[in-house]
């Protein structure tokens, strides 16, 4: 064998790492099963790799993967704080991992835990009662509107309606648009904001619900949102609150304070549960007194020193098949548990510290303010999407890049409060460096990942799904 | 940047292009359109003989990151659809007023076509 | 300090020290920490949650105390959450940070291993289904049931609303599919079953041709394994309808290949591959036929090159998805169950087709075998259906369900109570040194 087959290196060319599908498989013949043989298949065809490998696989794709430990992870809208390694011990205590399918009697603990995490979100949000079964903000959204939908028509007063900013979540516009609702998007004022004339020249009898982000994705605070409340009730609307930026306000504002009827929390942002690439996630969603007949089924409460899982009088049924992402509730709990009043207070703090510093020290024209925990630069001449594939080089991760729309060639930027001035001194000259590179320099990034720029738009026309699929295997 | 807007067609605002030979119009989309959107992944038509009417949508066009509605600019029935772009969505940025073309259309009403923008026109908007 | 139980000095995870607030205040310009947050004084809030902070140390005792609170008892559960035994490899490398703390992957650049990972998951659940698209995970069974019917409601050709489901299914499950049918006015109905499987004959006179979908599990809730798939799959195929196919990864392992009895669509939960028990927390899979790809609900990992003509992996056909369609997207969701998923896709790595196929082989002959065993019992008739199973199977009791469910509770087991003198059973490898006990537990109180 010749040196260069033979040695382990770090050059990029030899670390690619083959498929499971390519380095270990087998096919297993069905017969002689414990089925009649019109019942089962007739092969499977597997990967099967020895302990060993399989280790070895999953240890080299880790490497492969940049996550909140490794760097700075400004990732605007998305709140990727650091994530304690204590509450990762706590989800996983055997004690926790119970059937849902037990009597309450016998699950006194967890519920005990719901109940008390209700409590806690409900003081957070100033709202009245929580449900903690929705698995993901836009899960928590759907219930949101299915309860307003339900408040509507219990009033027999049907709507058809939903109005939404035009710089919201592509997530409240999908969710109104499965409830059955008709999107009205209201576009934002100059200053980034609702546009009062504009909002009232919306509102009317079929106006369900209004949806708002406050501070909005641009960092903003709604000044106005005792008047856009007005509005919207003066309609008979409700007003939902997107908690995706909720990390910048803990014990500043709460959203039922604004006048919020019903919000969502989004726990891995706002209260450090992983995101665990891509999710899972939970989406409690939170009202106020008058909605929580109309809360999922089933909803915890305490009776004489015992919880008890019961069925709201009105309820909109359920949301998950069970009682939501129960380890990541747990989590969520550990945290607010850990942090109390005054961690929870500081974390807003220094989340809305770490974006002002950071937006002062980047070159990048940035528009509006006075921000909160984000802010949205400009990179004016350049792709933000190529300045983006620039910072990797730069070995951080870049921010959120071309949203929300109203901020050319947007860079959407969430430093949260885990990062210390020489981390975001070191980010800023990131930033900065690429502000500075060619056109052509960010057209050829990034260079330093393993894998180069990647090809969304083959990987678009002639889409491979899956290890059958590709051709040349 | 400036684009080609060759003098023979006519726009609307939304950057269809239009070529009328008799009754007969091909339809498309602008290469100011088609730089817009980028690497075009994903072109959705429709079948030969269903009707179109000026100013409503009757396809998809999609990039990586956007998708866009495409409009008819005049009234009338799909007489043939560009089925490469079923393969070859490329075809969309590589040569958006030749191969890229998407659909043949049988011009019910002639006299939408006047309402349509000049090339002159249409070059006012996009600069 | 470090001793100590309470904790007063804000969050422990920001870490800048007060010098460098200090520094960075004067940066921008800000008196203090206050200044920053521009809340008008009339939506201000200046009371406090009344959360004590703890040390880490006490949060977890906290938690232990509320947890203690929980019986101990040894699960003979099922009906759609199951526990399998979860290898110690799995929870070592599925919690490494770059996994566990990396977004959903937008900068597929630096995140190549963990959609290499879902690309291969996507493709386990293609080899286990015989269907060629499968996305990267919805929140669990029930919501993939929801995403299912709006998608027959897009696809299918005819008008048509109704949504045709089994008597047998769970009623959280059916009161999930109610609120995602409630947005597109589609209307669900039960259609009956015999003897613990789909009556065919009744089946084919509810359906029609404004009949949507058809939904079928095999296995059913209570753990029959279904015989007549193929039948229910023509049926609906005749009314152009679609057949959605209700089952899970260890029991298609086994059972016939839903390509194969004509499923368009198959959902179910994965989560008990890789994660087990855990309240209730799943993993929903949704997978279908390639000429639905353009109106599947969810991300998709796609295979393509970079500029090293490398293979790589991407998220692709995202122009399917809220964040850029908007109220015209295949669904609202965004952050998924990734985590869960790539979980999954270790442990049925760690198996291999070898393992998965004798772990579904052992939930037949366990089921079989401890029915045989209760059979015996004075009392006890099991199981009720004459047909084969999977993990699980209903029982008679002569005693109330009720009873027998709290009387074996006092005794440290739980049962399914699921009707006045029917209780439901699940046995798999990781009770399997209980069933003695349970057995004569069951014998005692079923008298």
């Amino acid at each position: 064998m010749k040196y260069d087959q033979a040695r382990w290196t770090d050059d990029n060319e030899d670390r690619y790492e083959p498929l499971l599908s390519e380095k270990a498989s087998q096919t297993v013949d069905i017969d002689d099963s414990p089925l009649p043989d019109d019942l089962t298949r007739d092969s499977l065809s597997l990967p099967d790799p020895a302990e060993p490998e399989l280790a070895r696989h999953y240890t080299r794709l880790s490497q492969m993967n940049y996550g909140v430990e490794s760097g700075p992870f400004p990732l605007g809208s998305c709140t990727m704080k650091y994530n304690p390694s204590f509450t990762e011990d706590v989800a996983a205590r055997a004690d926790a991992a119970i059937h849902p399918d037990r009597p309450d009697s016998t699950t006194q603990g967890t519920l005990a835990l719901c109940h008390r995490l209700q409590d806690y979100l409900g003081r957070i949000g100033g709202m009245d009662a929580v449900t903690l079964q929705p698995p993901a903000g836009a899960a928590g959204e759907f219930t949101g509107i299915q309860i307003a939908k339900a408040y509507h028509e219990h009033n027999d007063d049907e709507r058809s309606e939903v109005i939404i900013p035009d710089s919201a979540h592509g997530t409240n516009f999908a969710t109104a648009a499965m409830a059955g609702y008709d999107v009205v998007e209201l576009p934002s004022g100059d200053d980034g904001r609702v546009d009062i004339e504009a909002l009232e020249a919306a509102v009317g009898d079929e106006t369900a619900a209004l949806m708002l982000t406050n501070p909005n994705t641009l960092g903003l605070f709604e000044r106005d949102i005792e008047h856009v409340a007005d509005i919207v009730h003066d309609a008979g609307g409700l007003l939902y609150y997107d908690g995706a930026n909720l990390n910048a306000l803990l014990g500043r504002a709460r959203p039922g304070d604004m006048g919020f009827d019903v919000m969502h929390y989004n726990v891995h942002k706002t209260f450090a549960t992983p995101h665990g690439g891509g999710g899972p996630g939970a989406g409690p969603v939170g009202v106020r007194e008058e909605l929580a007949q109309f809360l999922p089924n089933p909803h915890v409460r305490e009776r004489g020193g015992n919880f008890e899982h019961y069925e709201p009088d009105h309820s909109i049924g359920k949301v998950h098949g069970f009682y939501g992402n129960w380890p990541v509730l747990l989590k969520t709990f550990a945290y607010i548990a850990r942090l109390g009043d005054e961690g929870l207070r500081d974390a807003s703090a220094k989340a809305v510290l770490n974006a002002n510093y950071l937006a002062e020290q980047i070159e990048y024209e940035v528009p509006f303010g006075p921000f909160h925990h984000e802010f949205v630069a400009s990179a004016g001449e350049q792709d933000a999407a190529d300045a983006a594939k620039r910072m990797l080089d730069y070995g951080v991760h870049p921010p959120t890049t071309k949203w929300p729309e109203i901020v050319d060639e947007a860079l959407m930027t969430e430093p949260t409060e885990g990062e210390t001035k020489r981390s975001l001194d070191q980010l800023a000259a990131a930033f900065n460096a690429v502000a500075g590179d060619s056109d052509a320099e960010l057209a050829d990034a990034p260079s330093r990942p393993t894998a180069k720029r990647i090809d969304q738009a083959t990987a678009a026309r002639n889409p491979r799904l899956s290890w059958q699929a590709l051709d040349d295997t | 940047m400036s684009f080609d807007v060759p003098d023979d067609l006519r726009y609307l605002e939304s950057h269809e292009w239009v070529r009328v030979a008799g009754d007969t119009a091909a339809v498309g989309i602008t290469a100011f359109a088609q730089d817009e959107l980028g690497d075009v992944v994903f072109v959705e038509l429709p079948e030969e003989g269903a009707e179109l009417a000026a100013g409503e949508d009757f396809g998809v066009v999609e990039s990586i990151k956007a998708v866009s509605d495409v409009y008819a600019p005049v009234s009338g029935t799909v007489t043939a659809v560009n089925d490469r772009l079923r393969d070859e969505p490329e075809l969309l940025n590589e040569d958006p007023f030749g191969d890229g073309w998407m659909l043949e259309v049988e011009v019910a009403d002639e006299s939408e076509v006047d309402d349509l923008l000049s090339p002159d026109a249409y070059r006012d908007q996009i600069e | 300090m470090s001793n100590s139980d309470s904790h007063t000095t804000g969050s422990p995870y920001a870490p800048q020290t007060a010098a460098e607030t200090a520094t960075m205040l004067e940066a921008v310009g800000a008196d203090d920490l206050e200044s920053l947050f521009d809340v008008p004084e009339s939506v201000a809030f200046d009371g406090e949650f009344g959360i004590d902070a703890r040390s880490e140390r006490a949060a977890r005792r906290e938690v232990a105390r509320l947890l203690g609170r929980n019986a101990d008892l040894t699960e003979f559960l099922g009906r759609g959450h199951y526990d399998h035994y979860v290898p110690s490899v799995v929870d070592d490398l599925a919690s490494r940070s770059e996994f566990l703390t990396s977004y959903t992957q937008y900068q597929p650049e630096v995140a190549q291993g963990f959609l290499q990972a879902l690309f291969e998951f996507q493709s386990m659940l293609v080899e286990l289904t015989g269907l060629g698209v499968a996305n990267c995970s919805m929140y669990d069974d029930a919501t993939a049931l929801g995403e299912a019917a709006t998608l027959s409601q897009r696809v299918r050709s005819v008008s048509g609303d109704r949504i045709l489901v089994p008597e047998h299914l769970r009623e959280g499950k059916r009161a999930v599919l109610s609120n995602y049918a409630d947005g597109p006015e589609l209307t669900v109905e039960s259609y009956p079953m015999t003897d613990g499987v789909v009556d065919v004959p009744a089946l084919t006179d509810e359906i029609g041709d404004d009949t949507a979908m058809v939904y079928a599990e095999s296995p059913t809730v209570r753990g029959v394994i279904e015989e007549r798939l193929s039948a229910i799959g023509d049926l609906a195929h005749d009314h152009e309808a679609l057949f959605c196919l209700g089952s899970d990864p260890v029991a298609l392992s086994l059972l016939e290949r839903p390509v194969d009895v004509g499923a368009d669509v198959v959902v179910g939960d994965a989560a008990s591959l890789g994660t087990g028990t855990a309240y209730g927390f799943g993993l929903g899979m949704f997978v279908t036929r390639e000429e639905y790809l353009r109106q599947v609900p969810g991300r998709l990992v796609g295979a393509s090159e970079d500029a090293a003509d490398r293979r790589a992996y991407t998220l692709t056909l995202q122009t399917r998805e809220q964040h850029i369609r908007k109220e015209r997207a295949t669904s609202n969701i965004c952050t998924n169950q990734a985590w869960v998923a790539l979980r999954t896709a270790m442990h049925a790595a760690w198996l291999g087709p070898d393992g998965l196929v004798d772990l579904a082989e052992d939930c037949v002959t366990r089921a079989r075998d401890l029915a045989d065993r209760l059979d015996d019992i004075v009392g006890v008739k099991a199981p009720v259906h004459g047909r084969h199973h999977f993990r699980e199977f209903l029982a008679h009791t002569d005693q109330p369900a009720s009873a027998i469910v709290a009387d074996l509770a006092a005794e440290g087991f739980a049962v399914h109570a699921v009707g006045d003198h029917l209780v439901q059973v699940c046995a798999t490898e990781t009770t399997a040194d209980a069933t003695d006990e349970f057995v004569a537990a069951l014998r005692e109180v079923a008298k």
